[in-house]
């Protein structure tokens, strides 16, 4: 599995022949440095100094093999012709991202100015967030087989392909809504201070205005995905803020045993993380018509990807941008919030379990968790659950049915691009 | 206007032999006591609003006139209509199906969210109440499925649809009380200890955000999405109308315009948009969909009036025995808004605030002085006689059930103002 994440950049690019077909192989000990070309394209494009900040993915390996320790790919020396040919996943859909960021700031105008300062409070420029989500739903509408439309193709406009987009990305609009949603929600509940750099908005405009700014935004959304006109997507999307609210509240109410449980920590992540992306993958794939099956594996992407992301966070709340443990910012263990990184230690060492029913309050208790993590094989196994994960989500894409169109090829080939920048990616 | 309240009640029941036609008469000044027929029979059947017929601010004349509520005779009881036990059973079953449908995975968050559906606990449930009734009065038969032992299956159908609207209702409207008593540090409501004050914020703002889900999942269900759009827009409104409570500059406080918009958003809103929801899944017109939208919203605006008014009269005829919540947490309403149009420097007291208690003690004098009280009750019932006129406006049709409902209807425009408590 190691060997996987340690091979060289260099060599790769040497295979740059074989981009035309689907260069990106499924099985773990063979995909190679295949992200790290879309990775470097991805740093050095026009796109990536802009304003859309993307995760960075600079490419330092921990917990690799020693022998691989001292590789260090040289990104900035790519050819131009080998920029062009990789893909950048979050550069093929910029220009559509900044039209949804601008749509999404009027859909949350509201009437009352302190709430509308409110509800905007996270979609100003420059605050949006790593805009993920929007990033893979407008990939996944693409790579389904949807043309991006070109109204003055041909001087022929194709109006049922645009109002068929404009829906597609009502749903990354919706789903960002809820993410925020959430969010605000969240830190109100956590007492947070800062969110996205920023204050967060509970800690600038009071909790009061946090909670309503949040039931703003979330009727927001039930107004959009009223205005869709298809009530399985309804659904989906209101059944990914229960899940949230759910996954919220199995980490607030843990019993002992739940808590060391690696099934509901598992599940807690799929509803806190990787419901919502994969029910509006799912949401993509309905709305363009296609079949149970295509959206099954819609479904199974987001899914997997978001379980991949999450188990990867976790790892950097340890590691941070640092070889070693201690140095990432360790605000779950400090929370009490147990991570996989840890319920792989405990099964090593049980002994661990007796200091995590001490709670973590006592830092001397985080100290000695740490060192058993070290002693542990508890990062690496985290790494490895994590690359299954992504590598499923690969798996879902290869399945999808054969498409030539080279929209829709490439689009396909940055939705696996991403499966590899979760796992690969530093911070 | 006072002499419709304070008409008697004996002679109402006089006119029983009038029973057969609509017996509510539009006119304020003409429709007596005939809400009082309907009450006598709630008090001695199910417990519902309560409404023990004392009037206050009423002229002196009637000021002694009590009403003798437990010497009717059954036979005018039973034709007199009891709006809330025309529905009684259809509401247990809703309460059942309630609790079932926010049942949750996680053991706190299904106690959380059914803390307020707990039997005891339901509120008065006024809402599903006019909902049934509408449901009905729109023409839906109420299935009887051995009549002639033939089933109806579509209109039964139609009336879970509806119920399921109920159950909506509900669940919008208990998530709302969640998220604003957490956000006005409530510590009781409906009785017993608040949500949050029993179990913590952060759990009464969760339980909220999930029965908000729930019935947004339980929206999709009903494969409408005008209806969708209706009730979504309730959460909007209900946001608003809460923003506009804790964001007023001083010039929208003591605005008549300003409160009225902050009162529909906050209260009729809800009621309003569901008994379209009501008319649009029983396939009725536009405009018959209108006349419910504007029975519920005069219906709600004259609850709130008197609502308004209670606070601060209370079960007393004076002034001050009220709770006065609403005064000594600055929220200016209507009586005192009439009041300072009479009384301009009652308004330089309102800009000073309520947190020095002798400025609320100043407050109440000058409206004591004013006609504020009155005018509020005024205006309270000319928002129900619209909610009745809007019922009198809808299609002629002679079924009885039809009829009865339509009559419990206009009951309920007459109980809102009369209530006190």
């Amino acid at each position: 599995m190691l060997i996987y994440r340690g091979l060289s950049r260099i060599s790769r690019i040497s295979k740059k022949t074989s981009f035309g077909r689907r260069w990106l192989p499924s099985h773990p000990l063979l995909s190679g440095a295949s992200h790290s070309a879309a990775a470097a394209a991805a740093d050095s494009s026009v796109k990536d100094s802009g304003n859309i900040s993307l995760s960075k993915t600079r490419e330092a390996y921990s917990w690799s093999l020693p022998a691989l320790h001292g590789i260090r790919h040289q990104i900035h020396h790519q050819s131009s012709s080998v920029i062009e040919e990789q893909l950048d996943p979050f550069s093929l859909v910029a220009d559509e991202l900044s039209i949804l960021a601008k749509r999404l700031r009027s859909m949350v105008v509201a009437e009352v100015p302190k709430l509308a300062s409110a509800a905007e409070y996270f979609f100003k420029m420059g605050v949006e967030g790593k805009r993920f989500r929007p990033t893979v739903l407008l990939l996944m509408a693409t790579a389904l087989n949807v043309r991006v439309p070109e109204p003055l193709h041909d001087g022929v406009e194709d109006a049922l392909a645009t109002e068929l987009r404009t829906r597609q990305q009502c749903i990354a609009e919706i789903t960002e809504m809820i993410h925020v949603a959430s969010l605000l929600h969240d830190d109100v509940l956590d007492d947070a201070d800062t969110r996205r750099g920023i204050g967060s908005l509970n800690f600038v405009m009071g909790n009061k205005l946090a909670v309503l700014a949040g039931d703003f935004l979330l009727s927001r959304a039930c107004v959009a995905l009223a205005s869709l006109k298809n009530t399985e997507v309804v659904t989906l999307l209101a059944t990914v803020v229960e899940h949230l609210v759910t996954g919220e509240t199995m980490q607030m109410t843990t019993s002992s045993d739940q808590r060391c449980s690696m099934d509901y920590y598992m599940q807690k992540t799929y509803y806190k993380t990787a419901s919502l992306i994969s029910n509006s993958c799912k949401a993509i794939a309905l709305l363009a018509g296609q079949t149970a099956e295509v959206a099954i594996l819609a479904f199974d992407y987001g899914k997997n990807l978001g379980l991949a992301y999450q188990l990867i966070d976790d790892v950097l709340d340890f590691t941070g941008t640092s070889a070693s443990l201690g140095k990432g910012s360790l605000s779950d263990i400090r929370h009490g919030i147990i991570t996989a990184p840890i319920l792989f230690a405990m099964e090593e060492f049980p002994q661990l379990r007796t200091v995590v029913e001490q709670g973590f309050e006592d830092s001397s208790n985080v100290d000695i968790a740490l060192e058993y993590l070290g002693k542990s094989r508890g990062i690496q196994k985290t790494r490895e659950l994590a690359v299954k994960h992504a590598n499923l989500a690969a798996a879902a894409i290869d399945s999808l049915p054969e498409n030539n169109d080279e929209d829709v090829t490439k689009s396909r080939r940055a939705l696996l691009d991403l499966t590899h920048r979760v796992i690969t990616r530093n911070k």
